[in-house]
């Protein structure tokens, strides 16, 4: 008996064994959350601070403030003169980056890890005593408005998303794009941006993550050193508008300049990444349109030849999330026909259960990804400060596979039942701008 | 009291030496590293099939997957008029193959949770290693035994040409497109572009002949890398690949492309174009095995490696013109790579930005970079290796370099060495090697209405081009614009440019001696006589060697000679030699039948030109650009076959000085494909110096 079930445990312990990512997580006495992975299988080490600020925290008539400190904070600290950071970095044989979406901010370094301290420092800096000056902000206002351009004004279908938020929310500050509104940026004034900063760059708005080869207890004692003394911010509240469900169609046009073939884009207002129904529709959208046996890509693009491509994606994040449906049309086939097509299959889902074979298939994509979302020391670090701050639960980075594991057949067709009706969403044509 | 005042004194010397304890760092220091760590440089193992195949595998088992690759290091191919017949390969192949039907090999993928993508060079799978032997097996069969149909064939052709239209207006898809088809021409493996007519003229079976001759295992390279173990893959891949028919790639080679004469600009107009897409470029050859191949890594870091290097750190954090700014080398070990140094900016700033391009390739090349810069370059290196090795995958692309790029086998290990023994005067002496100041092409893809007045301001000739690399007529000029002059009055302009149509008919004769630099490595001296109307003896020779190389015509009949050998002109060559004028040809073209248009305006020579086409009788086609100013000829180009190959034959005309009261050009530069030779005159005499006996055969 006892022989039998030591097995069993043997077996499961070995497979979460290669699959564990092992971290101790603390707070700092002025509210900075610490995480601390150590894997000391390459002299790598990455030093990361998320900020929990993102589009949605800014003023409507501010829009794209967020984005534009990820900028600014690049500029120079006290101790770092202006145009000093990517020298310092680069001298020592790093590299560094930053990212912003509507949720948070995420800045960091990755070093050979014999500069850890720098790393560590210098993320510190830019907590602590940033300097924020009209020239810094009358640079980085034309570099981001050339980001802008690059990204979004210049790229055939580069407008979509802005088209998709503006229909999609009315009145939750997702309504904009992270990029924001140049005409918002040119008006802002330099106490504006000090008040912003002195608001959101709080260490109680932060999670700093330290992983790589790393000794931990050194590690702690520096993080001590470094981040310790930087005095706590006021609390921030969070609390955003929220949205009236959506109860009738919403049809909306949008034109680009850049493109010949128009596209079909359909989108639904669904629930929160924490959420488990948003889990779902990440699977959902992995069975209508992820591989060439899913339904979509092999009725629409290989069988018919309606579409030139088609694409479901479930755009997950921490207050609402939007699940857009993209194809552009092939031959004679109308947006709306496309549209009805990409309906019928999701009807079938929401009235059969999806076979069994395509169920096991699901499984294997999801352990598939499961293994490789976790396999550089940078990738670990951004998952674990995502899952601490956006989703308040750190170990999800281990845990988040069984709850995917766990979703049946019968939840996929309810959560398609419940949130992907033709009453509840934005169909909109995305066409060609007519020739002036 | 004094006892409270003692203690109360050790309550703050005590609060003074704990908090000293505490804030015991100095963030007004940046901190020093620690001592470097440590490098572990492992090596895949290795072993080789029969049938040529080689197969690499680095094990390592810190994640349940295994990442499986084939790399062909075929020649490239010049797919020409069928341009796209990889495309559709790498669209078929991977759908089914001769014992597994399409729809269900691709189930079989998707359901183990993998992928398999191929490409027209190879294949790469990604799998749990748990169901790593029957992806192994899928991607085997998929590759050796491909199933083509027509039907898939027909639907696949129709999206890769409904998709060229996804990319039809955009400016950066535009862009990359015409920038390497102007660096390397559009008859070059890396110039060429697919379109939506070369796509038509493909057949079934160009993509099955594509699969016969190319996907071969002699110069295949299988590396499979992730939670296996050496003697499972030998043991697989020797099961699965042993039927792959052992053949070699044919390896055609390609004329080198050659650089621009002179430093230009080529403009593309893209009305749409929020952003101009600048890449200023030049060709450089460049192997992974050459000794420059280290320092010019250093000179382009400075120059524009990345956020810390002069081209960023100038037009985006000093200017704000660009959200990035960067230059890059390639290398290959068969053609030139290209050089380019390139940004997305706005239109209101795309001249400026060119000049401080211009600016900063001078200074690279000019003066010594700083100790800072390069110890800081080498850092970057020596960083950035050492977190590659992060990656399984590295020790596999290094031993995939050191099997195809001919490199000695401590490359990897002496590495960093060779990158810290690079010095300040070696990247000097690269930069002004690999930077070529006077030959670059400055790309412009942007919208003309918004920034071309801009770009003419900086005194570089200027050439048009539309999307796909043709060349066009400045777009600013509109159709009223386009000359309204008749070809007559150019004609008559020309003749009035030289000393008026009354002498130019007086000239019966013309004798002239020059000097002829860069056909040989010698100086050759040139003799020529000629007499109207089509009567021309020219001798070629070179002191101490006397004649290389003669023409006599006599105006019905003649011979070449060359060493000694006479040959009579007869045919084409015979009949092209009569209808020519060399004197003057302006004064023939209405009474011979030649058809005249003027084609519009073109920049030659820094000058405004019309550009008039002239057609003769026989159907040649030749152009000749005039001066819009002086009327005087600036340019001739014509094309010429040669080897089966058609090239432009261009003559540039300079120096025009008097000669009896005639204008005529002292200097002509002549250029054939990437040959280009000028001569200089030295002596022209009009109506004298010649005889009729002089043209005797």
């Amino acid at each position: 008996m006892k022989k039998i079930f030591s097995l069993g445990l043997f077996l499961v312990s070995l497979y979460v064994g290669a699959q564990q990512v092992s971290f101790e997580e603390y707070d700092l006495p002025n509210g900075l959350h610490v995480i601390l992975h150590q894997d000391n299988t390459a002299p790598v080490v990455i030093t990361s601070v998320a900020y929990h600020v993102g589009a949605k925290d800014e003023d409507p008539q501010r829009t794209g403030f967020a984005h534009f400190f990820e900028h600014l904070l690049f500029e120079g600290t006290q101790n770092i003169e202006r145009g000093e950071w990517f020298k310092i970095v680069s001298a020592n044989g790093g590299q560094n980056n930053a990212t912003t979406n509507d949720d948070r901010t995420y800045y960091y370094e990755v070093f050979p890890s014999n500069n850890l301290e720098l790393g560590l420092w210098m993320e510190s800096e830019r907590l602590l005593h940033p300097i924020i000056n009209q020239i810094g902000v009358d640079t980085q206002n034309e570099v981001v408005k050339e980001e802008r351009r690059l990204r979004v004004d210049n790229q055939p279908y580069g407008r979509i998303l802005e088209a998709v938020k503006e229909n999609i929310f009315k009145k939750h500050p997702y309504r904009w794009t992270t990029i924001g509104s140049m005409e918002h940026l040119d008006a802002a004034t330099l106490d504006e941006f000090l008040a912003f900063n002195k608001k959101f760059y709080v260490p109680n708005n932060a999670t700093l993550v330290v992983a790589g080869d790393i000794d931990i207890a050194k590690t702690k004692k520096m993080v001590e050193d470094y981040f310790g003394p930087i005095p706590r911010g006021a609390e921030i509240s969070k609390d955003f508008p929220k949205e009236d469900p959506i109860t009738s169609p919403i049809k909306a046009e949008f034109s680009d300049p850049n493109i010949q073939l128009p596209a079909s884009v359909i989108a639904y207002r669904t629930p929160s990444f924490k959420t488990r129904d948003a889990r779902v529709l990440d699977m959902i959208s992995t069975y209508l349109s992820d591989g060439k046996s899913s339904v979509l890509y092999k009725k629409l693009v290989d069988e018919q030849k309606k579409a030139l491509a088609v694409q479901a994606i479930n755009l997950s994040q921490e207050d609402y999330s939007t699940y857009i449906v993209f194809g552009i049309p092939m031959g004679g086939t109308s947006l709306s026909d496309l549209v009805a097509d990409i309906d019928l299959e999701i009807a079938k889902l929401q009235t059969d259960l999806i076979s069994e074979r395509d169920f096991q298939k699901l499984q294997n994509k999801i352990e598939n990804q499961f293994v490789n979302s976790n396999t550089s020391v940078s990738g670990i670090a951004s998952n674990l400060a995502n899952y601490h701050m956006l989703y308040g639960d750190t170990n999800l980075i281990n845990t988040e596979i069984d709850l995917y594991r766990s979703i049946t057949r019968e939840e996929i067709r309810e959560v398609a039942k419940k949130y992907l009706n033709p009453n509840q969403r934005l169909v909109l044509d995305y066409v060609p701008e007519k020739n002036n | 009291m004094k006892r409270i005042e003692m203690k109360f004194i050790t309550m703050v010397m005590a609060v003074f030496f704990s908090l000293t304890l505490f804030a015991q760092i100095d963030r007004s220091q940046q901190p020093k590293p620690g001592p470097a760590p440590k490098i572990q440089l492992g090596a895949p193992q290795e072993f080789q099939l029969n049938n040529g195949l080689k197969v690499l595998v680095v094990e390592n088992h810190k994640l349940p997957r295994v990442n499986i690759s084939l790399t062909l290091d075929n020649a490239p191919l010049l797919e020409g008029e069928k341009a796209g017949v990889v495309d559709l390969f790498a669209a078929m192949i991977g759908n089914g193959t001769a014992s597994i039907p399409k729809d269900k090999y691709n189930e079989e993928v998707d359901f183990l949770g993998a992928s398999i993508n191929f490409s027209g060079s190879g294949a790469f799978a990604n799998s749990l290693s748990k169901y790593f032997p029957r992806i192994l097996q899928l991607m085997a069969d998929g590759l050796q035994n491909p199933l083509f149909t027509e039907e898939e064939f027909q639907k696949e052709k129709d999206k890769l040409i409904e998709g060229l239209k996804t990319d039809a207006k955009s400016v950066t898809a535009a862009a990359r497109r015409v920038e390497a088809a102007l660096a390397y021409g559009t008859s070059h493996p890396y110039g060429e572009f697919v379109t939506e007519a070369s796509v038509n003229n493909i057949s079934l079976a160009d993509v099955q002949r594509y699969h016969q001759n190319f996907f071969v295992p002699e110069n295949a390279y299988l590396i499979v890398v992730g939670d296996v173990t050496f003697s499972e893959v030998k043991t697989l891949v020797e099961k699965e690949f042993i039927s792959w028919t052992s053949a070699k790639a044919p390896n055609i080679t390609y004329t080198s492309p050659t650089d621009a004469q002179y430093t230009q600009i080529n403009f593309v107009d893209m009305p749409n174009a929020v952003q101009s897409e600048i890449a200023v470029q030049n060709l450089i050859s460049l192997k992974l095995s050459d000794p420059d191949y280290f320092p010019l890594l250093i000179a382009n870091n400075i120059l524009g490696g990345g956020a810390n290097a002069r081209l960023f750190l100038n037009l985006r954090e000093d200017k704000g013109f660009t959200y990035g700014a960067y230059s890059r080398v390639g290398n290959d070990k068969r053609y030139p790579v290209r050089f380019v140094a390139s940004a997305s900016v706005r239109n209101a700033v795309t001249d400026s930005a060119v000049t401080e391009f211009l600016k900063e390739i001078k200074k690279i090349r000019t003066e010594t970079v700083t100790e800072e810069e390069l110890s800081s370059a080498k850092a970057e290196y020596n960083g950035s290796f050492v977190m590659s090795l992060e990656n399984p995958q590295t020790q596999a692309r290094f031993a995939l370099n050191i099997l195809t790029e001919n490199l000695p086998a401590d490359f990897y290990e002496t590495y960093l060495q060779k990158i810290n023994a690079v010095t300040k005067e070696d990247v000097l002496r690269v930069a002004k090697k690999y930077y070529k100041a006077d030959n670059l092409r400055i790309v412009v893809t942007g919208k003309a209405s918004e920034v071309l007045e801009g770009l003419q301001k900086l005194n570089l000739p200027i050439f048009y081009f539309d999307k796909y690399a043709n060349k066009v007529e400045n777009p600013l000029l509109k159709k009223n614009d386009l000359p309204t002059t008749t070809p007559d009055v150019v004609l008559e302009n020309y003749l009035k440019a030289v000393g008026g149509r009354d002498k130019a008919d007086a000239v019966n004769s013309v004798y002239s001696l020059a000097t002829m630099e860069g056909a040989a490595p010698f100086a050759l001296k040139v003799t020529s006589k000629t007499m109207v109307p089509n009567k021309q003896v020219a001798e070629i020779s070179a002191d101490g060697m006397g004649t290389l190389q003669k023409l006599v015509f006599n105006g019905e009949s003649g011979y070449q000679e060359a060493q000694g050998q006479k040959v009579s002109l007869e045919g084409e060559q015979l009949s092209e030699q009569k209808n020519e004028r060399p004197i003057f040809p302006e004064l023939y073209y209405v009474q011979e039948g030649y058809k005249l248009t003027v084609e519009g305006f073109e920049n030659v020579s820094e000058q405004e030109a019309y550009k008039l086409k002239v057609v003769s009788p026989a159907g040649k086609e030749s152009f000749r650009y005039y001066a819009k100013d002086s009327g005087l000829l600036l340019q001739t180009e014509a094309s010429i076959s040669a080897q089966g190959m058609t090239l432009t034959q261009t003559a540039t005309y300079a120096d025009y000085r008097d000669v009896s009261g005639i204008k005529v050009p002292f200097e002509v530069t002549q250029s054939v494909g990437p040959q280009k030779f000028t001569v200089k005159f030295t002596d022209i005499k009009i109506n004298e110096g010649v005889s009729e006996a002089d043209f005797q055969n």
